[in-house]
C-alpha cells in the first residue's frame, strides 16, 4: 500500500513540474514578445486598415454596461456616447460594425491579444497605458470625480475614515490615482460598472470614485447622491486607442477626427446621447472637437 | 517572465490566498452541516421538512453559484435585506455546498440496507448506539469519494467570488493585468497558488478514499 | 411591480434577449460535450493501454482538470493563447476550449472504468464465438460502455450550462451579462431592478437544467 501511495505521490509532484513547466515555457515566449512587441505583433496582434477594409466588418470594443457612455438598450442594440462614434467610423470606413462588450480591466489586454480593433470605452489616457497602446485623438476631457450619499457628503479625501470604504472599479484611473496618492483608503473593488453601481446604491462604501462624467451622471439619474468633488487630479482626456504599431488604423481615425470637426460631430453627438443625462452646461467642458483640447 | 515583478506581487496573492481559503473552508464546513443534516430529514422521511429539503436540493443543484451570489448580494438588498459581500460569500458557498454534500451523504444512507438496523436493534442496541456504530461509519465511508469530490468542486468554486468584489485570488489577478498589464506573472501566480491550495487537498483526498475504500467490504 | 424591477424585463425585446442569452450558454454546453464524447472515448480507450507513458500523461491531465478551476483555465486559454502561442481565440471559443479539455478528463475516466468493468469473460466468449477484435468491441464492449455513459454525459451538459455563467467574465455576453445590461440600462426608470432580473437569471438557469438532470436521474435508475 506505502508503494502505492509513492506512486500517487510521484504523479502529483510530475503534475506539479508540468504546470510550472508550461508556465515557464510560455513566459519565455511572452518576453520575447514584449522585447519586440511591433514585430511580433503585426502577425496576430492587429488588423492593417486594408485587412479591416477586406474583411469588411471592423471589431470594436465598447462597454455595454456603462449608461450613457456605452450601453445596450431595451431593443438590444447598443447605444451610447462612445457607441454613436463608434458607428460613423464603420461607417465612413465602409464596413460593417462588430461591437464588443468589454470591462475597464481587459481594455489593454483586448487590442494586445488582437481580439478588437479598436477601443472606444470611455478610455481616458494616460502615460502608462499609452506605453501599452497607441491613442488617437482625444473626444472628450475627462477629470476623476467622487460621488456620496446625499446624508454624508464628501467634499474632501481626508473625510474618508480608516474604517470607510471606497468603491473604484478595477482597472480604471481612479483606482490607480487613488492607489498612488492616498494608499490609506481602503478600495472595495469591483469588476464591472453594474456590479459596482448596485453595491454603491445597495450601501456598500462612503463613496464612489470615478470618472467625473460617470458619477454626475449617477448623481443625475439617483436620487439621494451628490457630487461632492468634481474634479480630482490633472484633468485627462479620453481617446479610441488601437494595438500598439497599428498606424495605419491610428492614422485613419485621426484624419477622421479633424474632418469630422468640420460638421461639430462631437457636439451633435453630445446632444443625441448626453444631453438627457448632464444638461447643456457641460456640452463645452466635456466635448473635445477635432482633437483640439481647449487651453 | 519577471521575477521582481512575481516578488513585488507575492505578498498580494498571499493575502488573496488566505482570504480564499477562509471564505472556502467556513463554506464548506458550513456546507457539511446543512447537507448531513439535509440528508438525515430525507432519510428519516421527516413530513413537509423533506419536501422543503428536496426543493431546496434541486434548486441549488441546478443554479450557477455566480447566478446565486449576484441574486443574494445585488439582488436581495432591493427588498431590504443587507448583506456583506464576505458573509455573501460563505452563505453562497454553504447553500451550493449543503445541496451537494445533502446528495453525498444520502447516497451512503441509501446504500446501506434497512436490514442492517433491524439486526442492530435486535441485537440490543438503542437507535443512537446504531446510527453511531453501525450506519453511519458505513454511510461515511461509502459516501467518502463524493464527499472528497464535492470539497474539491468547492474550492474550485470559490474562483468566483471575484465577481462580488471579494479580493480573492481571482480577482488579484485580474486586478492586476487590468492596471499594471503584467499578464502573464498575474496569470503564472494564479496557476500556482490554486496548486498550493488545492494540491494537498487532492493529495490527502486520494489517501483518505484508498484507506475507506479497504475499509468497506462485501462489494 | 415596477418597485422590484418585473417590468423591466417586458420592455422592448428584453425576453427574448434574455433566452438569446441563455441559448449561447445551451449552445457551448452542447458543442463542448460532444467534443467531449467523442475524445473521452479516444482518451479513454487509450488510457487502458498498459504504456507506461500513456499512463503518466493521462494521469497528470486528469490531476490538472480536477484541481484547476475552470475559470483560472478560462483565463489562461482567453488571455494566455494569443501571448504564449500568437493566435487570437476568441471568447466562445476560448470557453468551448476548455469545457472540451475537462469534459474530456471527465469522459475519459468514466470511459476508462466502464471498460476495465466488463469481465474478462465477455471478451473470451466473444473470441470463443469466432468475433474478431473489432467485432468485440463494436456489437459487445461499445454498446455496453455507452448505456453507463450516457446519464454521465447528460449530467454534464447540466454542469457546464451552470458553468457558461463564467463566460460572461471573458466578454461573452450570455444571461448573466444580458442581465446586467438591462439593469443599467434602466437605472433611472427602475433603480431595483437588479431583484427582479437577477431572480430571473436564477429562474431561467433552473429551467435550463433541472429537467435535463431530472432525465439523466431517470435514466440512472431505468438502467440500473
Amino acid at each position: 500500500m506505502m508503494n502505492k501511495v509513492v506512486k500517487k505521490l510521484t504523479a502529483f509532484g510530475l503534475v506539479a513540474v508540468a504546470a510550472l513547466g508550461l508556465m515557464a515555457c510560455g513566459s519565455a515566449n511572452a518576453a520575447s514578445g514584449d522585447s519586440e512587441s511591433g514585430s511580433s505583433a503585426s502577425n496576430n496582434g492587429y488588423r492593417t486598415l486594408d485587412e479591416i477594409k477586406e474583411d469588411g466588418t471592423i471589431n470594436i470594443g465598447v462597454f455595454s454596461d456603462k449608461a450613457p457612455f456605452g450601453y445596450v438598450d431595451e431593443n438590444g442594440e447598443y447605444t451610447g456616447y462612445d457607441v454613436y462614434f463608434a458607428n460613423r467610423l464603420a461607417e465612413d470606413l465602409g464596413v460593417d460594425v462588430n461591437f464588443v462588450s468589454t470591462e475597464a480591466a481587459s481594455r489593454v489586454e483586448y487590442l494586445q491579444t488582437g481580439k478588437v480593433d479598436i477601443i472606444l470605452a470611455n478610455f481616458t489616457v494616460t502615460d502608462e497605458r499609452a506605453e501599452q497602446v497607441d491613442f488617437a485623438l482625444p473626444y472628450m476631457n475627462v477629470a476623476l470625480g467622487v460621488v456620496s450619499h446625499e446624508d454624508n457628503v464628501i467634499t474632501d479625501l481626508d473625510q474618508i475614515g480608516e474604517d470607510d470604504q471606497v468603491i473604484v472599479i478595477s482597472g480604471t484611473t481612479a483606482e490607480t490615482y487613488l492607489t498612488e496618492n492616498y494608499p490609506e483608503i481602503q478600495l472595495q473593488k469591483f469588476d464591472t460598472y453594474a456590479a459596482a453601481k448596485s453595491a454603491f446604491e445597495n450601501g456598500t462604501g462612503v463613496a464612489w470614485a470615478n470618472d467625473n462624467t460617470e458619477v454626475i451622471a449617477f448623481a443625475n439619474e439617483n436620487e439621494g447622491y451628490t457630487v461632492g468633488i468634481e474634479s480630482l487630479g490633472d484633468t485627462d482626456t479620453i481617446a479610441a486607442a488601437v494595438t500598439k504599431g497599428n498606424d495605419t488604423l491610428l492614422q485613419w481615425i485621426n484624419e477622421e477626427i479633424e474632418s469630422l470637426a468640420s460638421e461639430n460631430f462631437f457636439h451633435k453627438d453630445y446632444e443625441e446621447t448626453l444631453l438627457d443625462t448632464y444638461g447643456a452646461d457641460y456640452e463645452e467642458t466635456l466635448v473635445v472637437e477635432g482633437g483640439k483640447v481647449a487651453e | 517572465m519577471d521575477f521582481v515583478v512575481l516578488k513585488e506581487y507575492l505578498p498580494l496573492f498571499a493575502k488573496a490566498m488566505i482570504l480564499t481559503l477562509k471564505i472556502g473552508w467556513m463554506g464548506i464546513a458550513f456546507a457539511i452541516l446543512i447537507g448531513l443534516f439535509s440528508a438525515m430529514i430525507k432519510h428519516l422521511g421527516v413530513p413537509f421538512l423533506r419536501y422543503v429539503v428536496s426543493v431546496y436540493i434541486e434548486l441549488f443543484r441546478n443554479t450557477p453559484l455566480l447566478v446565486q451570489l449576484f441574486f443574494l448580494y445585488f439582488g436581495l438588498p432591493k427588498i431590504g435585506i443587507d448583506i456583506d459581500a464576505e458573509f455573501c460569500g460563505v452563505l453562497g458557498l454553504a447553500l451550493l455546498g449543503g445541496a451537494y454534500m445533502a446528495e453525498a451523504f444520502r447516497s451512503g444512507f441509501e446504500a446501506i440496507e434497512p436490514i442492517q438496523m433491524e439486526s442492530a436493534l435486535s441485537l440490543g442496541m438503542n437507535h443512537f448506539q446504531a446510527m453511531g456504530h453501525v450506519i453511519l461509519p458505513q454511510a461515511v465511508s461509502i459516501s467518502t469519494p463524493a464527499f472528497v469530490a464535492n470539497i474539491i468542486f468547492l474550492l474550485k468554486e470559490t474562483s468566483v467570488f471575484s465577481a462580488i468584489s471579494l479580493m480573492d485570488l481571482m480577482f488579484t489577478a485580474k486586478d492586476l493585468i487590468g492596471s499594471y498589464y503584467k499578464t502573464t506573472e498575474s496569470l503564472a501566480l494564479l496557476v500556482i497558488f490554486y496548486l498550493v491550495i488545492l494540491l494537498p487537498v487532492s493529495i490527502v483526498g486520494s489517501i483518505v478514499e484508498r484507506r475507506v475504500r479497504y475499509a468497506s467490504f462485501g462489494d | 411591480m415596477q418597485v422590484l424591477g418585473i417590468d423591466v424585463l417586458f420592455k422592448g425585446i428584453n425576453m427574448q434577449r434574455f433566452l438569446e442569452g441563455l441559448w449561447v450558454s445551451m449552445r457551448i454546453s452542447l458543442i463542448s460535450v460532444l467534443i467531449s464524447i467523442f475524445l473521452g472515448l479516444l482518451v479513454g480507450a487509450l488510457m487502458t493501454r498498459r504504456n507506461p507513458v500513456i499512463k503518466i500523461f493521462t494521469r497528470i491531465y486528469l490531476e490538472i482538470v480536477r484541481i484547476m478551476p475552470q475559470m483560472v483555465l478560462l483565463f489562461l486559454v482567453f488571455f494566455g493563447s494569443t501571448r504564449v502561442l500568437g493566435i487570437n481565440i476568441d471568447a466562445e471559443i476560448s470557453a468551448i476550449i476548455v469545457f472540451s479539455f475537462w469534459g474530456t478528463a471527465e469522459m475519459a475516466d468514466l470511459v476508462r472504468s466502464a471498460l476495465i468493468s466488463i469481465p474478462k469473460h465477455q471478451y473470451e466468449s466473444a473470441a470463443a464465438l469466432g468475433l474478431t477484435e473489432r467485432d468485440t468491441y463494436v456489437h459487445i464492449v461499445i454498446p455496453q460502455t455507452i448505456r453507463r455513459l450516457i446519464p454521465t454525459s447528460i449530467n454534464l451538459i447540466t454542469r457546464m450550462i451552470k458553468t457558461t455563467s463564467l463566460v460572461m467574465l471573458i466578454g461573452v455576453v450570455e444571461v448573466l451579462k444580458v442581465g446586467q445590461q438591462i439593469i443599467e440600462a434602466n437605472r433611472d426608470t427602475s433603480p431595483n431592478a437588479a431583484f427582479g432580473v437577477y431572480l430571473t437569471v436564477f429562474i431561467l438557469y433552473f429551467m435550463a437544467c433541472w429537467p435535463i438532470s431530472m432525465f439523466a436521474k431517470y435514466l440512472e435508475r431505468k438502467w440500473n
